[in-house]
């Protein structure tokens, strides 16, 4: 599904060079739940905006789904983006103007479906978070946990193969982060494939692997069975 | 997507209403001061005469004395034509139709002593002044070009001037009494008053833009009478005293057209006039040797200046100011859009490629553009009433038509665009990765 190797990202200002990524392996199997950790500044989050199509790297290769992004046009990254990817942030970054309903819409209308196909699709991802029936509800209506669940229905809606999730529980309650957590279990054992960055250390032990960051570079400190069935995960 | 894009560009507006507001406001004062500007010298400046404005032309000669001679400076007596010149033209000038006219003025004479005097101002000219200029008749017809060799003493007055003094029923056949002779009413002209008015720029009455001609009658019948000009008389000669010596004089008072029969005939009209200066000058006459000259009719509003500098330095001040409001809406809209970055963010991130936020600012800088522009239009038909105001000449021409609303649309739907560019662009430029981390 994800395939990095020898992926480097250099940031650069006139007077310093960072370097987020160097020699960045890593390969993410269909299917898998993967968390992402690390020590601030390690690298985490960069890796997940290149996954996402969000930034370019500078050396080194990515396969998403067997298609080399390298070189893509920023049309050919975005419709790539908007087919097999979903983005779970943990800002929820939802637009404050829409209500739900068109909250879940929008990537719905850059794919081109029509509107039938969209609404079947916002009433389902909605059902499938338990919010079907608040969608004329705004976002300011809503607890940050229900925030949550109105992204994971807007990340869901398009069906993506690639589920990215940017600490999505870091600004809940442990007890909506453990409910924003089994949502997401859920949606694995449904088949898609799950790459969440957390700082926490008892969420990333309930994935099935845990990628470790460090300055730029991936380790696999912990590989368990998975929680999809038939899909085999390996390294 | 355009009625997505719509939609939330309205919800964009509508959330923030004082800015909308102040937006569309700026937009809306610069579009309605270029607007009402460019209005006026539109109508100043509009050809008057379309279908023919090419083929109607004005000949010009100098007649002046040689001495203090100067080819760069033009003398007040080059502008018309003296009377021989004017009768040699309606004899053997090139063209299909020639005329000669000359600004006149009387008064009524009442049946009844005690009624008063009804003044009168307009033109003596020949028949073929209403087909030339296309002057429509509602009652009558023109006089013919028998009653001009004869100088019969026929008139037609302009349908305001022959209700004021018949009412609205048909007065052909009537007679009114000028210059101590009865004057048969043979036409009333319709609804014709070409702005500017072209046709006697020098010498109409109310001068380039407001006024009509009240009374025409044949050329011959004025002079037989010896009809004294009214308007521009200019002599560069001595000449003796009396009516006779005055047609016969170097003085010019009479202002000449030809209609050729297409513009591709200009050359030909060029090369008679220079034949006709040659003769005159083997005369005697004619001894400055200037270019002899034609106009069309723009042309000859051009050389006479009916569009003064300071219109059009109105018009390039008002297009100052438009600059002006489109840089400040342009700001607006960068502070606007600024604030909208995690939102491109968030959009960029869920598939919209950079071409797809352009157009949903841009759709949004357009309802602005179309608000403004509805606003402005508002102001400008404000602003045109307050003009008309101001002067008698300008209310004439201050007056909106459909090629004017039109521009004024497309004016604010442009400049929204221009203003919107900048601040749309730089929405395009958000990079997402940034943005959704600092949600």
């Amino acid at each position: 599904m994800l395939h990095m190797k020898d992926l480097t990202k250099v940031y650069r200002t006139h007077m310093i060079e960072t370097h987020a990524l160097r020699g960045f392996d890593i390969d993410v199997k269909e299917g898998e739940f993967v968390t992402v950790t690390g020590p601030s500044g390690s690298g985490k989050t960069t890796f997940l905006n290149i996954a996402g199509l969000l930034e370019e790297f500078d050396g080194g290769d990515y396969l998403l789904d067997g298609v080399s992004v390298k070189g893509l046009s920023d049309n050919e990254r975005s419709r790539l983006r908007n087919e097999k990817l979903g983005f779970i942030f943990q800002g929820f970054n939802l637009i404050p103007d829409l209500d739900l309903f068109d909250n879940v819409d929008v990537p719905l209308r850059y794919r081109g479906f029509n509107a039938a196909e969209r609404r079947r699709r916002i009433e389902q991802a909605l059902a499938e978070v338990g919010l079907a029936s608040r969608m004329r509800h705004y976002p300011a209506e809503l607890s940050g946990g229900q925030q949550q669940r109105v992204a994971i229905a807007r990340a869901l809606a398009g069906t993506p193969r690639l589920l990215l999730a940017d600490e999505p529980t870091g600004n809940l309650d442990s007890q909506m982060a453990r409910s924003v957590m089994e949502l997401l279990e859920q949606i694995n054992v449904a088949g898609t494939t799950i790459i969440m960055v957390t700082h926490d250390p008892e969420l990333a032990m309930r994935a099935q692997r845990n990628v470790h960051i460090i300055d730029g570079r991936a380790s696999d400190l912990r590989r368990g069975p998975s929680l999809v069935q038939p899909h085999a995960i390996t390294a | 997507m355009f009625r997505y894009y719509l939609m939330l560009g309205l919800r964009s507006l509508r959330r923030n209403p004082a800015l909308t507001a102040l937006m569309v406001v700026t937009l809306a004062i610069g579009v309605a001061a270029s607007v009402s500007t460019l209005t006026i010298l539109h109508v100043m400046s509009g050809d008057p005469v379309p279908a023919k404005s090419k083929r109607l032309v004005v000949p010009l000669l100098d007649v002046g004395p040689k001495a203090n001679y100067s080819p760069d400076r033009r003398d007040p007596y080059m502008i018309q034509s003296t009377y021989p010149d004017a009768i040699n033209y309606l004899r053997s000038g090139p063209g299909v139709r020639r005329t000669a006219l000359y600004g006149v003025a009387t008064s009524i004479e009442p049946a009844r002593r005690e009624d008063p005097l009804i003044d009168l101002s307009g033109i003596a000219t020949t028949t073929d002044y209403f087909p030339m200029f296309d002057v429509p008749l509602r009652f009558g017809s023109a006089w013919s070009a028998a009653d001009d060799e004869r100088g019969s003493r026929v008139a037609v007055l302009s349908k305001r001037k022959a209700e004021a003094i018949f009412g609205s029923k048909d007065p052909v056949g009537q007679r009114i009494r000028i210059w101590d002779t009865d004057f048969t009413i043979v036409g009333v002209v319709g609804d014709w008053n070409p702005v500017p008015r072209y046709t006697n720029l020098i010498n109409g009455s109310g001068g380039y833009f407001e006024g009509e001609e009240q009374l025409l009658i044949p050329l011959k019948a004025a002079t037989d009478l010896a009809v004294e000009p009214n308007g521009n008389v200019s002599c560069s000669h001595e000449s003796a005293a009396g009516w006779a010596a005055f047609l016969a004089s170097e003085c010019t008072w009479i202002q000449a057209w030809w209609e050729l029969a297409s513009a591709a005939d200009r050359p030909a009209a060029q090369a008679w006039l220079d034949a006709y200066v040659a003769q005159q000058q083997r005369g005697g006459r004619l001894e400055r040797r200037a270019p002899n000259e034609l106009f069309d009719v723009m042309q000859w509003m051009d050389f006479l200046k009916v569009v003064k500098p300071d219109s059009k330095l109105a018009v390039w001040l008002s297009i100052g100011f438009l600059v002006l409001c489109i840089v400040n809406t342009m700001g607006l809209l960068l502070a606007k859009f600024s604030t909208r970055a995690a939102e491109v963010g968030v959009r960029r991130a869920l598939g919209a490629g950079r071409a797809a936020i352009f157009r949903q600012f841009l759709v949004e800088t357009t309802v602005v553009g179309l608000a403004g522009g509805l606003l402005g239009l508002a102001l400008s038909f404000a602003s045109l009433a307050l003009i008309r105001q101001q002067s008698r000449d300008l209310s004439a021409v201050a007056h909106m038509d459909w090629e004017m609303l039109a521009t004024t649309f497309a004016l604010a739907v442009v400049a929204s665009i221009v203003a919107g560019l900048l601040p749309t662009w730089r929405a395009c430029q958000v990079t997402p990765a940034l943005q959704l981390k600092s949600q």
